[in-house]
């Protein structure tokens, strides 16, 4: 398959979640938006990774090329991981706080 | 990896294990004061590790990390912010019912994410040193969940700073297809060849570029430096001030060094233009603030805008007025944010403008203290903003950058206008009574004190004789510069 689709299909992904944590109101959909943000980048590295290495290895030889893109894909993977779980620490205080996870409710700080 | 590259990384490893020695302690049941004497000396530990591993610098250790002089100057400038901000933090965090130990393994974590950011010459190392550092930011922001805004500080950093994570991603994953290398020299190689597409190359930093200003508070990506500023703890807004912005433009100095960001027309359009709308916005933002938290956040935003002139050339000096700017800028709102945390009691910060009238009448130090930081953030000479904002001028001149340039001495005297408001309301009359706050340890009140008066004496002693500094910071980068040739 062309490298098109794959880009073309990550950036798809990728505005669906910015538009989702632009305009949700839920906490919780906005970090699903987020997540989804983040993978969509883990398609295209995987992506990348894969098209380095076809055009290393057609120009022959053993070749390691694109392995550093699915390195970086693992630890996006962990890090994200850390992220919802702090943000959820965070969404639940917020839950005792306001009894709501409606972001809407987050406008206190002001002059 | 050799045992010269281990010494290298000795400070980093010695950081790292701060933050365990702390998990440790608080699984041994110690008080807050053994926890807080601790992490006091494992920062001064992190600084002799610095001194004895002076002479194996610089040091690349493929493919994540190089070691050298421009990265100790930054790594010495996060560790002390950290040393001065643990001391604050004890004062701050003792007078309120929650837990506080907690606290300290955070800071060091974030601190550590401040500084692998500094060393990091690889996309994988960099995310993960600013993952490092906000992930701690997300807790130590929300740390005293009671107070309802803390929580939703904490929020606002969360979503924007994941998404902003995002961003760069995306703007690594595209400079990797464009290059198909993700360390920062093989992408300056890979540049050098006719084989890659511009357009590209010019998507993946912008997008990389969103991340950074979002994390340096540059307009249009502030919008959350205000409110994060004001629900943080005092001594967590203190570090976001200094130590998350010294690691991150660290690594952008050291990504633009590798890949020649500034010879790129479009970067440069890109990088005055955030300068400009920063020098501005900032400003003008700050002038109607009652609330001092929410005014030094709004005078932050500038003072990266200012920051960014001296970025700009992309040369030598440019580069040395940076770090010497970065370092009057630090040393300058840790003293302000300090005398904040002094005054801060137990329900409430001293944010409100109401609660420094008359300052200097009650506590003539404090009230000194902070008219010399905040002369210092206003540029006023023998401070050492004074000399920062020269350096920067005169970067900027030398490459005729004359609209940041001009656009930086015109805010500037904006900026006068609201540090001198709140300097006259130190000095004005008051018939409000305060109250007396709790004792604490008499050697902490000492030790508090005694930070101030050594960041009052670094104020005006970098300010009266800036060239110690400014020959420290040469001698060091001289070393850094060794490292492209091998």
């Amino acid at each position: 398959m062309p490298i098109q689709y794959y880009i073309a299909l990550a950036s798809a992904l990728f505005c669906i979640g910015v538009v989702g944590v632009l305009t949700r109101r839920n906490a919780i959909i906005v970090f699903m938006c987020i997540e989804l943000m983040l993978n969509a980048v883990n398609l295209l590295l995987v992506a990348f990774s894969k098209m380095h290495y076809a055009k290393a290895a057609a120009a022959g030889a053993v070749t390691t090329a694109g392995t550093e893109g699915q390195l970086f894909v693992f630890f996006i993977m962990v890090v994200a991981a850390a992220e919802v779980s702090v943000g959820l620490a965070i969404i639940v205080m917020m839950y005792r706080n306001v009894h709501s996870v409606d972001v809407n409710f987050l406008n206190r700080l002001k002059n | 990896m050799d045992s010269l590259q281990l010494q290298a990384l000795l400070p980093f490893i010695v950081l790292a294990s701060a933050s365990v020695v702390i998990i440790l302690l608080i699984a041994a049941r110690q008080s807050h004061t053994v926890i807080q004497i601790t992490g006091f000396l494992m920062m001064c530990l992190v600084v002799l590790a610095m001194w004895y591993v002076r002479d194996v610098l610089p040091r690349a250790i493929m493919p994540l990390l190089v070691v050298d002089g421009m990265a100790a100057v930054f790594t010495g400038l996060i560790v002390f912010c950290v040393l001065i901000i643990g001391l604050f933090s004890f004062i701050y965090f003792e007078e309120r019912e929650e837990n506080p130990k907690e606290y300290y393994i955070l800071i060091f974590l974030g601190t550590l994410g401040a500084a692998v950011l500094t060393i990091s010459r690889h996309f994988i190392s960099v995310f993960i040193g600013l993952e490092l550092l906000s992930i701690s930011l997300y807790a130590l922001i929300a740390y005293l969940r009671n107070r309802n805004n803390a929580v939703e500080a904490g929020m606002k950093y969360l979503v924007l700073a994941a998404m902003s994570s995002a961003f760069l991603l995306f703007g690594m994953a595209l400079i990797y297809m464009d290059t198909g290398s993700m360390d920062f020299d093989g992408i300056a190689k890979q540049l050098q060849t006719q084989g890659h597409s511009p357009a590209l190359f010019v998507t993946g930093i912008g997008l990389m570029m969103v991340a950074v200003c979002f994390k340096l508070a540059l307009v249009p990506f502030h919008l959350w430096a205000a409110d994060v500023y004001q629900g943080a703890p005092v001594p967590v807004t203190n570090f976001i001030a200094t130590v998350s912005k010294i690691g991150v433009f660290a690594v952008l100095v050291r990504f633009a060094q590798a890949v020649q960001l500034q010879s790129y027309h479009f970067a440069v359009i890109i990088i005055s233009f955030v300068a400009i709308v920063s020098m501005v916005g900032g400003n003008l933002l700050a002038i109607k603030q009652q609330n001092i938290k929410r005014l030094l956040a709004y005078s932050s935003i500038a003072h990266l805008g200012y920051l960014l002139v001296a970025f700009l050339p992309g040369n030598a000096a440019g580069i040395e007025a940076g770090m010497f700017y970065l370092f009057a800028y630090s040393i300058t709102l840790l003293a302000a944010f300090g005398i904040v945390t002094m005054l801060s009691g137990r329900q409430a910060d001293a944010d409100q403008l109401e609660a420094y009238r008359g300052l200097y009448w009650r506590n003539p130090l404090m009230g000194a203290i902070l008219t010399v930081a905040l002369l210092s953030l206003a540029g006023i000479p023998l401070t050492a903003g004074f000399i920062g904002k020269f350096a920067v001028l005169n970067a900027g001149v030398q490459q005729q950058l004359w609209l940041p340039v001009i656009v930086l001495v015109i805010t500037s005297v904006i900026g006068l206008y609201y540090y001198l408001r709140i300097i006259s309301t130190l000095f004005a009359e008051t018939q409000v009574i305060f109250p007396k706050e709790k004792s604490l340890h008499p050697l902490f009140v000492a030790g508090t004190y005694g930070a101030l008066l050594v960041l009052l004496i670094l104020l005006l002693g970098a300010g009266i004789f800036p060239s110690a500094v400014i020959d420290g910071i040469k001698n060091f980068l001289c070393q850094g510069f060794r490292i492209i040739n091998f």
